[in-house]
């Protein structure tokens, strides 16, 4: 591959990519935040952060064996710790453990 | 705050990112491209799934214009994560702009979760956005480096970026007074994982939240 096409691409792909990161910040710059982008600032973070957990878990086959089981282990060993003791760092290195376990011994 | 509570903050994302960006590294190698250019596009791009985008885009040899076009497309989910920390950026300095430049997925997630006092705030926030940065070019520089010998077998250690997600999606709902945002992004999260198709799915839903938002705010905002 031509390096003036890699370059060429990078620069493009970079201005692209920080565009998507800056236009909140630009179209709001001067206001003063309004109530609707108060109420979009308290309820939007977790909308994502649900829909980020779906999006993970998108290319999982639930349809042919083993049927997204370790996925579903994984999410609920996740869930149960934090319910439970409420350490992110617990929670999430428990849950990959038991997931990498999962998928490299058992399914 | 101190450095090493920063540090253990940001290691469910160095668990992800580092394999993530190996993985990254990996496919640039095998198409034949000179490593440096991993670390240039981790520098500089610094998405994840854009640039994995711009290798398949690479190897079909596409335009620069439609690199430039799909990434935009792609990362177009970024907008929704700046609208969310409008307010949390306003009185940093300069600054701001690494901070609005380093916002993907994982980092947006962290800076959103933590409580930290207003005035250190801007300090942990880059040293947040930076170190996530550093595993992920570390990550893809390695990979693009040691090609195929890894040291162990680590596959699905990207599953904890998945679990990171739940745990900041129950420390949000637990942290909010509002909880029916909260339900409401499980039925359009599991309804985006069925139906829309896999590469449209998280802008899609994103889309589809937000309008629920706007168009359902009073309801959204009652207690019931």
């Amino acid at each position: 591959m031509e390096s003036s096409y890699l370059i060429g691409s990078i620069v493009v792909a970079t201005l692209a990519t920080y565009a998507t990161r800056i236009i909140p910040f630009l179209v709001f710059r001067n206001r003063e935040p309004s109530p609707l982008i108060k109420y979009i600032e308290l309820t939007m973070p977790v909308m994502i952060m649900v829909i980020l957990v779906f999006y993970a878990l998108k290319d999982v086959k639930w349809e042919s064996y083993p049927y997204g089981l370790a996925e579903i282990i994984g999410v609920g060993i996740a869930i149960f710790l934090h319910v439970r003791f409420k350490n992110a760092l617990l929670s999430i290195f428990v849950a990959t453990l038991a997931y990498m376990i999962l998928i490299q011994n058992v399914f | 705050m101190s450095f090493f509570t920063i540090v253990k903050l940001t290691i469910p994302v160095m668990m992800g990112y580092i394999p993530l960006g190996m993985a990254f590294g990996l496919l640039l190698a095998k198409l034949l491209i000179p490593w440096y250019y991993a670390f240039f596009m981790s520098v500089f791009i610094f998405a994840g799934s854009g640039q994995f985008l711009a290798l398949t885009l690479f190897a079909s040899q596409a335009t620069i214009l439609e690199i430039g076009i799909a990434t935009f497309l792609l990362n177009l989910r970024h907008t929704f994560y700046g609208l969310s920390m409008i307010s949390a950026f306003k009185d940093f300095s300069w600054k701001k702009h690494y901070l609005i430049f380093g916002l993907t997925d994982e980092t947006f997630a962290l800076l959103k979760t933590n409580e930290v006092d207003k005035n250190e705030r801007e300090r942990v926030y880059l040293w947040i956005t930076f170190l996530n940065q550093c595993y992920w070019i570390i990550g893809s520089v390695a990979g693009a480096v040691l090609g195929n010998i890894v040291p162990f077998n680590y596959q699905g250690i990207e599953f904890s970026l998945t679990a990171l997600f739940v745990v900041l999606s129950i420390e949000l709902y637990t942290k909010n007074r509002l909880h029916k945002p909260f339900f409401v992004a499980l039925i359009i999260g599991l309804f985006g994982m069925v139906f829309f198709p896999p590469q449209k799915m998280l802008i899609l839903s994103l889309c589809l939240a937000a309008f629920v938002l706007i168009v359902f705010k009073r309801s959204m905002e009652s207690g019931k």
